[in-house]
């Protein structure tokens, strides 16, 4: 066993550095948005307020932890820690740095590995509302359920077409293949998934499951103190695998021209630049949009979102000759 | 003198109505009538006033403690004048029928007299405690004369019916409600206040509101001071229309005395009167940009209403609280260098404004989340007497600038701006526009506003009797009623505020809408409870064991 696999999945491109760039995600996304809103946004932390989310992490750990008399006090305790983990873990499997955490290309099929943790650890978010025995968390739960059922398909669908032009279920294939990013070779895809996205981290127009103006924090209404820290990690986290999925799948992932040795410094830049231009496209979308209802997301998606995304695989399918012989792969 | 022939029409209608019931007609000044009449037949006297004029609306109650007797006086817009029946009950038995069965609007007001005078209102459909916490003892009425704290002493809250949170509950027809508390705290709420919402999943079926936490007791305090002192005190009923509230107090003790402003001090008056609304319309479309989720335009539109802020702290020498008006006129003059600061500013503010309207207009999202929501219509909003923009959006002529002029907006050229859909959209839509209307109507006002002295001095002490006052706050029409006694001290100070005459109406609006859209419908209210629970001095304690007093609270702080 490689002794240098210590080291990668603990420090670098592991747990370290993905909660260093988790954490410069967070402040990215608010500097970005307070500068679409004509605010300053952080700016006190640090230089340009960069050390603000870690600053805000560390003030909730030394915070009171409470746990309600009514909740279910095993799953209210153990669901902060098991959605962040799952979230880390999908990270890990995807090729950060040229190859993943683990040292490999990763498994045939590993995309569908990643999409099945993904909506576990939806549930597990579910579960985290559903066991704090609150009316508002109780509601948010179940708009999580609703949401999270309903945009899994498209985005499931809307990830099968860079799949099937790369003739592999295999990330690091998937990646590797796009010479031209599958992003400008199907434009229908990509924008279909990104909407699905956007569902799926709760970002607006889709942040019902949290709508503070209406139910408080939705499903972590009751969370205090290291759970909430871990639900905000969780949630951030997901932010930061949401970019690195559409970078991985649409934007040929950390892989791009290699000026000097080594390849992996080149590799890991690129990956950061791809999922910061991520985030700041969704970042962008939700600086322009005011919250839609429950019953408009849910109908939203079965009557356009799942509909479109069938539409755009068979799309796919049917031009997928065209951009492999254009993208100069055997057909 | 056209007016005086109104005046005089309606009282000769009412007094050929009922005859030998009235007791007594006035009318001091242009539109305003008052009709005494006989304790039983008050009730008639209304459905003859119902009947003259349909679009009658009730815009309060006000209950006097005389000594031997209780003074009701029911205060209605006509839709040309303020007509106000009065009628007396004795005080060792106050009772009297409601009149909620033909005014439903009057519901709120029939409970606040009950609450603070105990007056019982027969049939009435649900006489319960409107204000005061329920725990507040029998028998003890703060606005009678012959009150005193000490008789009430300290109230636990322990007997206060606890909700179960998220209780569920079976219903006949096999479905099952589930309760949802919304405040006293909440994100939503910017002010203390209970919602009880019973829930069907997603869907409302019922909401109970529950006043009262924002007591401060301020028209009983007012009986206690001076009236040069009380234009300080109502300045604090709310922070937003702060000058709505001055200048309405300080017009009916202008009646009361018979005092003559000079005009360039009613010009001033309407000037800072309308930086109030823009600023709290601005703020009121901002708040419902995050009610609905647009964050980014709640950050906007924060920060153009900055600017009017600043033209409010150059002209009165406060951001906020302007302390402008007083009795006798204004406390500062305009420069002419600051008018042209003002219109300068306030064309880039118009400019603004037109993008805003383009944003609301097509935002796919807000016509989403606004539109068809929240409906109250033409018919409901008659009946049920609201008032301001939710009135106006619901296509009722209610604008007190344009009806019962004061300042100087019997020449001020402005529009009515209705819409006739009723749902929050129209709502919001006819603050953005009103927001425009303000800015003519300053630009008009600081181009032609005459020289002269802007304050003259006033005596102390005014006349025996009585005045009532109404003007157009951001949020309604706000209706001060002043008592004199020929002393300094005022014998009854009345305020009624826009939200308490809106916020009946929020149930209606919000039945069968979905939980999210709670928020947005009750911004699209534009309410304000610490306008509406002004009422008495509470020194109340919080009896629940698992909550610390304040008192409790105050020991744990010098301990620590």
């Amino acid at each position: 066993m490689n002794p240098n696999i210590f080291f990668r999945i603990l420090v670098f491109p592991g747990f370290l550095f993905l909660f260093v760039l988790i954490l410069f995600c967070d402040w990215f996304e608010r500097k970005i948005m307070a500068r679409m809103q004509n605010r300053m946004g952080p700016s006190y932390t640090g230089p340009f307020g960069i050390l603000q989310p870690l600053a805000d992490y560390i003030k909730l750990l030394t915070k009171e932890d409470i746990i309600p008399h009514h909740a279910r006090q095993f799953l209210f305790s153990l669901t902060p820690i098991i959605s962040f983990s799952i979230f880390m873990l999908s990270i890990f499997c995807f090729p950060l740095d040229g190859i993943n955490v683990f040292s490999n290309y990763g498994f045939e099929g590993d995309l569908l590995f990643v999409l099945a943790l993904v909506t576990f650890a939806h549930f597990f978010l579910f579960l985290s509302g559903w066991s704090s025995s609150n009316p508002y968390s109780g509601i948010g739960a179940v708009r999580i359920l609703m949401q999270f059922i309903g945009y899994d398909i498209p985005l499931i669908i809307s990830a099968i077409g860079p799949a099937f032009l790369a003739g592999s279920l295999s990330l690091a294939k998937i990646a590797s293949m796009q010479t031209i990013p599958f992003a400008l070779l199907t434009p229908w895809t990509f924008i279909l998934f990104l909407v699905a996205l956007q569902a799926e981290l709760e970002e607006d127009p889709f942040d019902v499951p949290h709508a503070e103006t209406e139910i408080v924090a939705g499903y972590g209404t009751e969370f205090s103190g290291r759970k909430l820290a871990f639900i905000r990690l969780a949630k951030d986290t997901q932010i930061v695998f949401g970019a690195v999925l559409t970078a991985t799948l649409f934007l040929g992932g950390p892989y791009g021209p290699v000026f000097s040795a080594p390849p992996s410094l080149w590799f890991t830049i690129y990956f950061v630049l791809k999922v910061l231009f991520v985030i700041a496209l969704l970042e962008f979308v939700e600086a322009i949009c005011a919250r839609l209802r429950i019953d408009h997301v849910v109908r939203g998606n079965w009557r356009m979102i799942t509909p479109a995304a069938l539409l755009s695989v068979i799309l796919t399918v049917l031009s997928a000759p065209y951009i492999r012989l254009f993208m100069g792969a055997p057909i | 003198m056209k007016e005086i022939d109104i005046e005089e029409e309606i009282i000769g209608t009412l007094e050929g109505m009922l005859g030998e019931s009235v007791l007594g007609s006035k009318s001091p000044r242009p539109r305003r009538v008052y009709i005494h009449v006989k304790p039983a037949a008050h009730k008639r006297a209304i459905s003859a006033l119902l009947q003259a004029f349909p679009s009658t609306i009730i815009s309060t109650i006000t209950g006097i403690d005389l000594g031997e007797t209780i003074e009701i006086n029911y205060h209605f817009w006509c839709g040309k004048a303020e007509v106000t029946i009065r009628t007396n009950l004795s005080k060792s038995k106050p009772e009297i029928e409601t009149i909620t069965d033909i005014v439903p609007g009057a519901s709120l007001y029939e409970r606040e007299v009950h609450d603070l005078l105990g007056v019982k209102f027969a049939n009435h459909p649900n006489l319960t405690r409107l204000l005061l916490p329920e725990s507040w003892p029998e028998n003890s009425y703060p606005l009678r004369k012959d009150w005193n704290p000490k008789q009430t002493g300290e109230i636990h809250d322990s007997s206060e019916k606890t909700l179960t949170i998220g209780e569920t509950r079976t219903e006949s027809n096999g479905g099952s409600l589930v309760n949802v508390i919304v405040g006293p705290q909440h994100p939503a709420l910017h002010e203390p206040e209970r919602f009880l919402f019973k829930l069907d999943g997603e869907v409302v079926v019922d909401v109970e509101p529950r006043l009262g936490y924002a007591h401060r007791g301020i028209e009983k305090a007012a009986e206690h001071l001076m009236f040069f002192q009380d234009v300080h005190l109502v300045e604090r009923v709310c922070g937003i229309c702060n000058v709505a509230h001055t200048t309405c107090f300080c017009q009916a003790v202008e009646a009361l005395g018979k005092i003559e402003i000079p005009s360039r001090a009613k010009y001033l008056r309407t000037i800072v009167h309308e930086f109030n609304r823009i600023h709290s319309h601005l703020l009121l479309l901002g708040i419902a940009g995050l009610e609905i989720g647009f964050e980014s335009l709640f950050q906007y539109l924060w920060r153009d209403r900055e600017t009017v802020l600043d033209l409010t702290e150059k002209l009165t020498g406060n951001r906020v609280m302007a302390e402008y008006s007083t009795i006798g006129g204004v406390r500062r003059d305009l420069t002419p260098i600051l008018g042209d600061e003002i219109k300068k500013k306030l064309q880039k503010i118009r400019d603004r404004l037109s993008f805003y309207k383009e944003v609301f207009q097509s935002d796919p999202t807000i016509e989403l989340r606004t539109k068809g929501i929240g409906v109250l219509s033409e018919e409901k909003a008659l009946k049920l007497c609201v008032v301001g923009p939710v009135a106006r959006g619901s296509g009722v002529k209610s604008d007190v600038r344009k009806h019962d002029p004061y300042a100087a907006y019997e020449d001020a050229p402005f529009k009515e701006i209705l819409y006739k859909d009723g749902d929050s959209w129209s709502r919001l839509m006819v603050r953005l526009e009103e927001v425009g209307e303000s800015i003519e109507i300053i630009t008009w006002a600081v181009d032609n506003i005459p020289s002269g002295p802007y304050r003259i001095r006033v005596p102390r002490r005014m006349p025996r009797g009585e005045s009532l006052s109404r003007v157009e706050a951001p949020r309604g029409e706000l209706i001060h009623y002043v008592k004199g006694n020929g002393t300094a001290y005022p014998e009854r100070v009345k305020i009624r505020s826009p939200t308490l005459a809106n916020i009946i109406s929020f149930r209606e609006m919000i039945r069968g809408c979905y939980v999210a859209d709670i928020p947005a419908v009750l911004a699209s209210l534009d309410p304000c409870f610490s306008c509406t629970d002004r009422m008495v001095f509470v020194d109340e304690k919080n009896g629940r064991r698992w909550i610390w007093s304040m008192n409790d609270l105050k020991a744990r702080r010098r301990d620590s």
